[in-house]
């Protein structure tokens, strides 16, 4: 097997993995159980610090934007969501053009 | 009954989820195409894998030729994805299934977009309708993001500097905007707080496991500040 093949089928393995190993671990749980409380904090942490590392120091095609352009476009979205009562796609689109407008100033 | 929710889903799928998700796999084709693999690759990894950090960790290991072998690789990718654990933990007990073997249709599909998306919309669901509802989202928007990844890797060429990084601008954007939704909330708000600032902590860890840690302390400092002030 080439090793590209191979590394898809053993990752998605591990992942399906770890899907199943959360439904068999949360069991007959309820959504106040303390541990289902501490499940749901540590991965939406895992969310924002995956956001914030993606804004301050991502990796590939997106370092090539600058920090400033990807600030703003953070800022702005997250702006305007919180003003156009979380309406996700006008803000993804007023925090893209933000980015995209910074971009092309500096 | 429970099939009369498996259309709103699917409908709430196609709105910004539906968005977000087909821009970022359009990044993720070109990328394989970038990396000289197939775009059978592509669309496998995308529906087998079904987490972008997992799926970009394999494709940069395939353009540096494994140099560091299959097994790092695939550790890595894994480490990056391993919040599907703490993720199907915490929605388990919001599908609110009577057994656990009807979530098995549903496992393949809980990834950060499905994930956000049910636990935000699943409280207002009736709880019979809740499996439903989730394989009506999980399944739209795997499927666009297949298709996505397979036009990613055919346009690949035409799409210039500019373009990919806008798109790859669309991923984390629109993560910040699901987690902005919910800073109303006390629980949500302490736990992207924290896990925001654990992020610094990452950028002292190697990238495989920085992201988890982050999470992890992140995660644990909020629930514990949230038993102490005795708040939800």
């Amino acid at each position: 097997m080439a090793p590209a093949d191979l590394a898809l089928v053993l990752t998605a393995a591990c992942c399906l993995a770890l899907r199943l190993a959360g439904v068999w671990l949360a069991g007959g749980l309820t959504t106040d159980h303390p541990v289902i409380a501490w499940a749901t904090a540590v991965a939406q942490a895992t969310l924002a610090a995956f956001v914030a590392l993606a804004i301050v120091a991502p990796a590939g095609a997106l370092a090539e934007v600058p920090l400033a352009a990807r600030l703003a476009g953070l800022g702005a979205g997250v702006a305007a969501c919180l003003v156009m009562h979380k309406r996700m796609l006008p803000a993804l689109g007023v925090g893209l053009a933000a980015m995209l407008a910074v971009r092309s100033m500096l | 009954m429970t099939s009369n929710a498996f259309l709103p889903g699917l409908r709430e799928a196609l709105g910004a989820p539906g968005v977000a998700m087909a821009a970022t796999f359009l990044a993720f084709g070109a990328a394989v195409q970038e990396a000289g693999l197939p775009p059978g690759w592509a669309l496998l990894a995308c529906w087998g894998i079904y987490g972008m950090p997992g799926q970009l960790v394999l494709v940069q290991a395939a353009s540096a030729g494994w140099a560091g072998g299959v097994g790092i690789a695939v550790m890595g990718a894994v480490a990056v994805n391993a919040r599907f654990l703490p993720m199907a933990v915490s929605i388990t007990p919001v599908l609110a299934a009577r057994n656990r073997w009807y979530l098995l249709p549903a496992v393949p599909f809980i990834a950060v977009t499905p994930w956000a998306a049910a636990m935000r919309a699943l409280p207002a669901v009736e709880r019979p309708d809740r499996v439903a509802w989730f394989l009506g989202f999980g399944l739209t928007s795997w499927v666009v993001a297949g298709f996505a990844s397979l036009s990613g890797f055919f346009v690949a060429g035409a799409l210039g500097g500019e373009a990919r990084a806008a798109l790859l601008f669309v991923n984390p954007l629109y993560y910040a905007l699901l987690l902005a939704a919910d800073l109303d909330r006390p629980a949500p708000r302490r736990a992207v707080l924290c896990g925001a600032a654990a992020a610094s902590l990452a950028l002292l860890l190697p990238a495989s496991v920085a992201l988890l840690a982050a999470g992890l302390a992140g995660g644990t400092v909020a629930f514990l500040l949230g038993r102490r002030r005795g708040a939800r």
